[in-house]
């Protein structure tokens, strides 16, 4: 099997898209139709094999068992028929193993480069796609809709094929022995497929009804051992229990419904199977009787139509299963067919670092589905090196502003200039390059820490670099308690950081990608008094020397800013430093400054009336 | 821990049967022994009745077609056909009895282990996660159910199958039936085998799938993190190593089935050809007919099926006898905090509560609670502040007797209090919790919870003392509208406002709230302030307090540190002292004030001058 090295692992599945389903899933295929068809290939030969068996079996007993003549040149036949079996089964065996070899290979294949694919595509779509599409609902398309898809290619696509197969050959074998015979015996056939088509459609519906209960029963159980002390605070163990026996009866009738239904479809098709059957010995042993067949033929008969009839019934539950596959199909595509966002669409290619110096002129945003403009004719500069505070309202635009800079999302009128030059010049890949995102609660992935701290720096970083940067965003320490020091995992199976301890890993890891502009949410609301300190000077280390954007949520941080904005429904309603802004009696900026100075006040008030 | 990794773990665990596990699992089908007898004695009938099948078969070509005998053929085909109606009547027969006792089973062992889990301490739940408790009443007692019946079921009719099988043929011809059995241990052997191998793959597969799950999982939820730093590319390549890990995995164990079914095959083909060329020979003697030769090949035919499926069986079997001991040990798990015998009930929790040398751990033995004493007057409200850690939570738990202590005395009322029921403490008791919980229903069902026998109007009063009340009436539904799982249809704020009015319909003597870090809008945040004072009016309460208002309202605070009381008295009587209250009071006023001032909302100013001015009053 030379095909089975050197397997692509990467397709591009926007290729498959197509209206009809099932064009779709063959245009999937691309690179393993050969070997797919091989499969098909080599399993009708396994069943011509099977079949074949049958017809051996006859000129065996209409030769041999028949002559009874004891003459010398019986034993050797006997010896060729014997092995012709044993050859046979080899024969059967041999290509059913390499079939179903080829079928996984092309399932497996198929499903590996989809896999890949999604993966890719999904990380490559744009920042509008991610923020209106929930996790869950792509993790779900991702495991349940690709396995449905793996399913319809190894088991269900070739499961219908082979019982087609099976069908054919021994139809056409039967066709050989004995035309009205091979009628005679498929008169149900039609019947029993359009019943169990039916029955298989039945069920499912009447299965997903009883695995809904199973889920609410989940869901019941769930919220009694997430809510124990709930439970026991209010002491109502008693009406737990009736709730959940309420659910779990329901459960059980549910399950009962359905057996009723298992246990009425497969005997009364038994009923059916069993005198189709029976109706074909009948007449083939009347025709055997009257020497229209021989008895080798009746023998032969015997063992075919077994494989013709009582596969059938399975070809109903395949082909009812292979719509989930069609279904997935169109989940998986609405995916494949969102449009990427380019990483490398820039002219201008810089060869070193920006210098950082940035100005807005009149820049507005809207949304795509978008009705008014979220950001309306900004217009600000920022020198190399400078820091930016951005304040307002939940809704102003400040992260709006923010996610202009990476290119998460485009301004939609006039102009932003980095170093002289149009943003929109810069590729994304570059333009992300030169800026570091420091969030208030930043997202870790679950590696070690060590990993998380280099995680995107894109060079191999010598140990001592990487703990110079954790001691310089105050962490080193912190990680150091940790059972595994650096190589503790983060997340589930190692240990919790709390935000505040996230944000200096996410620190250190900005000061290795070593960036010329700085983004920074700077929240610290739920932090202590000793590692608000810590990260405050881990964050002006961080600063020095880089453009750096602060969406403040504090006072401190708006004073030391060079620049200050306030922005209101999209807009800068008051630009300037902390000693210009401040004289402006009648300004926002004003009113915040009072509150710090207010704040202070109180306190002091209180102190002084306990004391 | 995710569902999926605790499946795969305990799926690695298998077991033997022993005899003590045997015992219990046929007592768990003592209640419905005759559907049991019902079910194996049919499918064993069904067996029984395929192989007679071909022995009709047989008759038919030795006796009918040889001897051209119409009347003969007639008469076994009547026979025939009443066996078909016969056999159908008993597939019936066995699909619902064992169908149905399956799920029947099923609904017995949860119905047992929740129960049982209603009872436990809440120090069982915290040595295992919930996560291990689902698996306990979900998959294990869908492996036991399935073992009792569908699984008592394969071995009947494999074991049935082959016997029958095995019993015909010797019947045929002693000789060719001797050949075959020989066969069968072997064709066990090379199926177990398999199976064993192919198990390994398939396990191997699954670890691989829920790793790829993880990192669609990750590189979605963190797709802004990626984007930013531009990973993409090696992103890629990392996962294309995961999904050929799978690929390898998944390939391997499906070709290793691939080669199964053959394998089987070609042996049972060998012992065909035997029977062929030995048949044969007999033949010429008179010894074999062409209809024992049909039989033959049939019986060698349909043993395959057993053959193959013992194996899974076999696989199945010891799975679900690990799930068994699991589901039985958690069964015996006696409760830590119980009633003891002679136990009173506790009048009124309204009296002195008084922690007496308590010394505390939990399961870890690191000591929680050292020598820790504590008097509290009847109504006294008392506000427990303090780093993480550092025995709160501790302090409630053991109050709530969730818990009890390793040494020392907890009396209320001078006695000690686990001469009480406990019923008739957690009865007198409320509980707030700092992420408050509630249950799929409705906001009424909710507010009910505190008081089954509550009417109407106690609810709807409950819910205007707690504040809740207004904001209700604003929902779509009032009353009515669902709160979804868990309550995650309603904001943090809402559900706390759901859960004070519950802990008010309880009417508790004993008042416990952890209050919540996380901040509400000023709104909320008012409401359940005014719902707590409410609450707390006449009641002994005690708080782990994170908002200035509460500690200022507190008769007495406590610092807790280390599980020692560092500090104690009134808010003036610390800040004063200039101690640790005094650290933590400092930050957490400005903290809240800048959150109250709404720094980053300041825009919209004239709601933040309103709130400035309720706390001001305060």
């Amino acid at each position: 099997m030379a095909t089975l090295t050197g397997q692509s692992t990467y397709f591009d599945f926007r290729t498959a898209l197509h209206k009809n389903r099932l064009r779709g899933l063959w245009r999937m295929m691309t690179g393993f139709r050969l070997p797919y068809l091989g499969a098909v290939a080599t399993l009708a030969i396994s069943a011509t094999a099977k079949t074949a068996t049958y017809l051996l079996l006859r000129y065996f007993v209409d030769n041999v068992m028949t002559e009874t003549n004891a003459d010398t040149g019986i034993g050797s036949t006997l010896v060729y028929i014997a092995l012709g079996f044993v050859g046979l089964a080899l024969f059967e065996g041999g290509f059913a193993f390499v079939s179903g070899r080829l079928a996984a290979y092309t399932a497996e294949g198929i499903t590996r480069r989809l896999r890949n694919f999604l993966f890719d595509h999904i990380q490559r779509l744009s920042f509008s796609y991610h923020s209106t599409t929930p996790t869950g609902d792509l993790i779900e398309r991702c495991t349940s809709d690709v396995d449905a898809l793996r399913r319809f290619f190894s088991e269900q696509a070739i499961g219908v094929g082979r019982i087609i197969l099976l069908f054919v050959i021994n139809f056409i074998a039967l066709l050989q022995l004995n035309a009205k015979l091979a009628w005679v015996s498929v008169i149900v056939i039609p019947f029993i497929l359009l019943v169990s088509l039916w029955f298989f459609k039945k069920v499912t519906q009447r299965y997903e009804k009883y695995q809904e209960q199973e889920a609410i029963l989940s869901t019941t159980l769930q919220e009694n051992l997430t809510g124990v002390r709930v439970v026991k605070a209010f002491a109502q163990q008693e009406y737990e229990k009736a709730k959940f026996e309420k659910d779990n009866w329901e459960k059980f009738l549910r399950g009962r419904l359905l057996l009723i239904m298992h246990s009425l479809f497969w005997p009364l098709s038994d009923i059916v199977l069993g005198f189709q059957m029976l109706g074909g010995f009948v007449f083939a042993s009347m025709m055997a009787i009257n020497g229209e067949i021989t008895p080798g033929t009746y023998v032969a008969y015997v063992g075919l139509v077994v494989w013709l009839i009582w596969p059938i019934r399975n070809l109903g539950r395949l082909i009812v299963q292979t719509s989930t596959g069609l279904v997935s199909y169109a989940r998986l595509m609405e995916i494949a067919k969102q449009v990427r966002e380019p990483l490398t669409d820039g002219v201008v290619q810089p060869m070193g670092p920006v210098r950082g110096e940035l100005v807005f002129e009149d820049v507005s945003f809207m949304y795509s589905d978008g009705e008014s403009d979220v950001l309306k004719n900004v217009s600000f500069r920022v020198e190399p090196g400078q820091a930016v505070a951005l304040l307002g309202s939940t809704g102003s635009g400040k992260t709006s502003l923010i996610n202009l800079l990476p290119r998460f999302h485009e301004y939609t009128g006039g102009r932003i200039l980095l170093d002289g030059v149009e943003l929109r010049d810069y590729s994304r890949e570059y333009l992300r390059k030169q800026i570091g995102i420091v969030e208030q609660e930043p997202f870790l992935f679950s590696r070690s820490i060590r990993e998380n701290i280099t995680y995107g720096v894109g060079r191999d970083v010598p140990e001592d670099e990487i703990v110079r940067a954790a001691k310089a965003a105050a962490i080193h320490e912190v990680i150091l308690s940790f059972p595994d020091g650096y190589n503790t995992l983060v997340g589930e199976k190692g240990v919790t950081l709390s935000g505040g301890q996230k944000q200096r890993v996410t620190i250190a890891r900005t000061l290795l990608k070593n960036p010329r502009i700085l983004i920074l949410d700077d929240s610290t609301s739920s932090i202590d008094l000793e590692t608000e300190a810590e990260i405050r000077e881990a964050l002006n280390r961080l600063m020095k020397d880089r453009t750096t954007f602060i969406i403040a949520h504090r006072i401190q941080s708006v004073m030391i800013a060079d620049l200050i904005l306030v922005l209101d429904k999209g807009e800068v309603v008051q630009m300037g430093t902390h000693e210009e802004l401040v004289t402006q009696e009648e300004g926002m900026y004003r009113r915040i400054y009072d509150i710090q100075t207010r704040i202070d006040e109180e306190l002091e008030t209180e102190i002084a009336r306990v004391d | 821990m995710s569902e999926e990794i605790i499946e795969l773990e305990e799926e690695e665990y298998t077991s033997q049967l022993t005899a003590p596990v045997f015992k219990r699992i046929v007592g768990l089908l003592k209640p419905h022994w005759r559907w049991v007898v019902g079910f194996l004695l049919t499918i064993a009938l069904v067996s029984a009745q395929d192989s007679l099948f071909t022995y009709i078969n047989k008759s038919i070509i030795d006796e009918g077609i040889v001897k051209r005998d119409m009347d003969v053929i007639w008469r076994l085909a009547t026979l025939y056909g009443g066996l078909v109606i016969l056999q159908s009547g008993l597939v019936f027969t066995f699909i619902y009895l064992a169908g149905v006792l399956g799920e029947r089973v099923q609904y017995d062992l949860r119905k047992m282990l929740f129960n049982h889990l209603q009872d436990l301490s809440l120090s069982y739940y915290s040595q295992n996660a919930v996560g291990r408790l689902m698996a306990r009443v979900t998959s294990d007692t869908g492996r036991v159910s399935d073992l009792v019946t569908w699984g008592m079921l394969d071995v009947t009719w494999a074991v049935m199958n082959i016997a029958s099988a095995t019993f015909f043929m010797l019947l045929i011809n002693w000789r060719l039936g001797l050949i075959v059995l020989a066969a069968i241990p072997i064709l066990v052997f090379i199926a177990i085998k398999f199976r064993k191998k192919i198990l390994v793959e398939f396990r191997e597969s699954r670890r691989a799938n829920s790793k790829i799950t993880g990192a669609y999982n990750e590189n979605i939820a963190g797709v802004r993190v990626v984007k930013a730093l531009g990973r993409e590319d090696e992103n890629l390549e990392e996962f294309q190593g995961l999904t050929s890990n799978m690929y390898r995995a998944s390939y391997r164990a499906a070709w290793l089935s691939a080669l199964f079914l053959p394998t089987v095959q070609i042996i049972s083909a060998i012992a065909l050809g035997t029977i062929i060329w030995y048949g044969g020979i007999q033949a010429q003697v008179g010894l074999m007919t062409i209809g024992g030769i049909h039989a033959f090949v049939s019986y060698l035919t349909f043993m395959m099926w057993p053959v193959q499926d013992l194996a899974r069986v076999y696989a199945e079997m010891q799975h679900s006898i690990a799930s068994a001991e699991r589901i039985f040990r958690l069964v015996d798990t006696p409760p830590e905090v119980r009633n003891r015998p002679g136990a009173v009930a506790a009048e009124t929790l309204l009296g002195e509560i008084e922690f007496d040398h308590v010394n505390f751990y939990y399961e870890d033995r690191k000591p929680v609670l050292t020598d820790f004493s504590l008097k509290v007057k009847p109504g006294e409200t008392i506000a427990l502040v303090g780093p993480t850690g550092g025995g709160k939570s501790t302090i409630v738990n053991l109050l709530c007797r969730f818990y009890e202590p390793q040494q020392g005395v907890i009396r209320i009322n001078g006695r000690d209090y686990t001469e009480y029921t406990l019923e008739s403490i957690h009865s007198r008791v409320g509980i707030v919790l700092q992420t408050p919980h509630l249950f799929s229903g409705t906001v009424r069902e909710n507010i009910r919870y505190g008081r089954l026998d509550a009417s109407e109007e106690d609810i709807l009063e409950a819910a205007k003392i707690a504040g809740a009340h207004d904001f209700i009436i604003m929902l779509e539904k009032g009353y009515d509208q669902n709160v979804g799982e868990g309550g995650n249809l309603l904001s943090v704020g809402q559900k706390q406002l759901i859960s004070l009015a519950r802990a008010v319909l309880s009417r508790p003597e004993l008042f416990i709230m952890d209050e919540a870090t996380s901040s509400v809008d000023t709104l909320t945040e008012a409401l359940i302030q005014r719902g707590m004072e409410a609450l707390m009016k006449g009641r002994t309460s005690f708080v782990i307090a994170h908002r200035l208002s509460t500690i200022r309202r507190a008769d007495r605070i406590l610092v807790i540190e280390a599980g020692h009381i560092k500090e104690q008295g009134t808010h003036a009587e610390l800040l004063r002292q200039r101690g640790h209250y005094y650290r933590l009071y400092t930050q957490q006023f400005r903290h809240e004030l800048e959150t109250v001032y709404g720094f980053a909302e300041a825009v919209g100013a004239d709601e933040k001058e309103e709130a400035s001015q309720t706390l001001a009053a305060d």
